[in-house]
């Protein structure tokens, strides 16, 4: 085998380790193989489907391969020329970001009376703080399509979406920003009072600065959240469409170019802005929740 | 030094009761508009749902102000006994669903989870990156891009057909609980493995070594050190995998096409054909009920604070 192969600088060390330990070395082998093939067939499988669907939006026949006539834009050009669906984009796009701000505003105020501050029922409102994100969609969505409609009288639309999401985006805030606050090192704080500077100067020039970064991926969060809740915004939505329920509409009445163009259009953006979070604030950290260990 | 200790101590009773009183006000501050919308738009909707869920809408779609069983009644009420009811048989199917969906995604999130915790730089980088991409796709996405590779025409059929393994459309691969068990766990599987992850990157893996050198197989390490030290991380991301795929509502619209109906689809087809707003909320209170009972099950071994790992 050496000399047919040829490679005799390794290959005298490699027999000689085999002999001594080959049952260990070779369980060791088997045990890294199989890891990477499960991580990467687990890879493939959360791939698969969305990339089938990135590339049927370029083909002339939308919804399967067989029989493939070919590639064209035209899916992804009719798209942009619907109306209706680029105004519900819009309208997605302007409800996220008002829920989203909301949330960040009383996500940070809530997060520093529970990082700072001890008072009864401290866990109690915690808790309640992160409901929003455990109650499942439809319950949330129901509730307070009722609420709103029948205890309220407000008639469902813009509004209602906007508040139903302004508290499910509360808990994504609220858990990035404390963990953060726990980390967070209350001398750096003191240092700036000792040092003269009133509570306000110290917030804006210590504080502020340090939890920046957490409040906004937490707006982040709240954001993505909001533009991508179907069921919460399809209950309280009223006669007011939003990209989701654009969508669901379509392929409930069958029309796939256009689901196809628009979806993947939404992996490459989520893509490029994903790619270059994680290349700027440590993403990846926050959302695996190990916040300042970097 | 004595002329200064009245003007000191002065100053010290001062800013402490300074402190306390900017405290209380820094509290209220902090704490009142989080509490002020959690309890209008948490609280008192799921307060009221739960009142409805008790009380009858009359023919002109308003609440009539007494009590009642009905909603409950109307749920488990049907030909046989209440086991053998639509209701029931969508809320068993649930279950079962969000079952072999969270076992799926444990199963398969721990591998990968464990690989990420153990390597770093650009290894985790790209992997984690290819994971958290489809995690921030739109979910409904996620769905409809299952919703072309099942069904008679879907993609995996009408390749296998194409390749000439099969003659016709397997029957697996068709829209059904197999499709759907399949779009839970390609939709879930995120939130178990960042919660494991998150277990397994805090795991002192010297604890490991230590085991092995001591003479513990592999598999006696698994269970005795890792698998104990990882349970908090396990049961928080099998909540989160397991409620959400008890209401679920989009992936068995898409991948059931009909042919299975969930507790989510039931509820949703009372209120947006009917307004039924009392068979709606009784039905809710079913998914409200399993989910404090799993919650409450959970918290006996994990804090909330675990939670925030996903």
């Amino acid at each position: 085998m050496a000399t047919e192969t040829g490679t005799s600088t390794d290959d005298p060390t490699e027999t000689t380790g085999r002999s001594l330990r080959l049952d260990y070395d070779a369980k060791e082998w088997l045990l890294s193989r199989g890891l990477w093939t499960v991580a990467g067939a687990l890879l493939v499988f959360l791939w698969i489907p969305l990339l089938v669907m990135m590339f049927l939006s370029f083909a002339v026949n939308a919804s399967t391969f067989f029989p493939f006539r070919g590639f064209t834009l035209a899916h992804y050009a009719a798209t942009f020329a619907d109306e209706a669906l680029m105004s519900s984009l819009f309208n997605s796009i302007q409800i996220a970001t008002l829920s989203a701000s909301i949330a960040t505003v009383l996500g940070v105020l809530a997060s520093f009376a529970l990082a700072r501050y001890d008072f009864p029922f401290k866990e109690l409102y915690r808790t309640f703080g992160i409901l929003p994100m455990v109650i499942p969609g439809v319950v949330l969505g129901i509730a307070l399509l009722i609420y709103f409609r029948t205890l309220l009288g407000i008639t469902p639309g813009f509004l209602t979406v906007v508040l139903t999401h302004s508290v499910y985006g509360f808990p994504f805030v609220l858990l990035m920003v404390t963990a953060r606050l726990y980390t967070f090192d209350e001398s750096l704080e003191e240092a700036a009072r000792d040092l003269g500077a009133d509570p306000l100067t110290t917030f804006w020039d210590i504080t502020l600065p340090i939890v920046a970064p957490a409040i906004g991926a937490g707006f982040l969060f709240a954001w993505i959240r909001s533009f991508e809740d179907f069921i919460r915004a399809y209950f309280v939505k009223g006669t007011m469409d939003v990209l989701t329920t654009s969508m669901y509409s379509m392929i409930k009445y069958g029309t796939a170019p256009k689901m196809n163009a628009i979806s993947s259009f939404i992996v490459f953006v989520i893509a490029i802005v994903l790619a270059v979070a994680m290349n700027v604030g440590n993403v990846t950290g926050y959302v695996a929740g190990t916040q300042g260990d970097e | 030094m004595s002329v200064d200790t009245p003007s000191r101590s002065e100053s010290l009773r001062e800013r402490l009761v300074g402190r306390f009183v900017s405290r209380q006000s820094q509290l209220a501050l902090t704490t009142t508009p989080g509490l002020i919308w959690l309890l209008l738009l948490l609280l008192a909707p799921l307060t009221f749902m739960v009142t409805v869920s008790f009380l009858n809408v009359n023919d002109a779609y308003q609440i009539v102000w007494q009590p009642t069983m009905e909603n409950y009644g109307q749920l488990l009420a049907g030909d046989g006994p209440f086991w053998k009811t639509a209701f029931f048989d969508s809320l068993l199917l649930s279950y079962f669903i969000a079952a072999v969906t969270t076992v799926l995604c444990l199963t398969l999130a721990f591998p990968l989870a464990y690989l990420l915790a153990r390597r770093g730089g650009t290894t985790f980088k790209v992997v984690i990156f290819l994971v958290l991409l489809p995690f921030f796709t739109m979910y409904l996405v996620r769905a409809y891009s299952w919703y072309l590779m099942f069904g008679p025409s879907g993609v995996i059929n009408s390749a296998l057909v194409k390749i000439g393994i099969v003659s016709g459309p397997v029957g697996l691969f068709n829209y059904g609980v197999p499709a759907i068990i399949v779009g839970l766990t390609h939709a879930y599987f995120p939130y178990m493995l960042l919660s494991l992850y998150a277990s397994l990157d805090g795991l002192d893996f010297s604890l490991v070594e230590a085991a092995r050198d001591l003479g513990a197989s592999r598999s006696e390490s698994l269970r005795d050190i890792i698998v104990p030290l990882v349970l908090p991380g396990m049961i928080s991301g099998s909540l989160f995998v397991f409620v959400p795929a008890l209401g679920a509502f989009i992936t068995p619209r898409f991948l059931g096409q009909g042919k299975v109906l969930m507790i989510g689809q039931l509820i949703e087809e009372r209120i947006n054909s009917l307004y039924a707003i009392g068979y709606g909320s009784a039905a809710s209170m079913f998914i409200v009920m399993s989910i404090v009972i799993a919650f409450a099950v959970a918290f006996r071994y994990v804090s909330i604070e675990d939670l925030g790992g996903a």
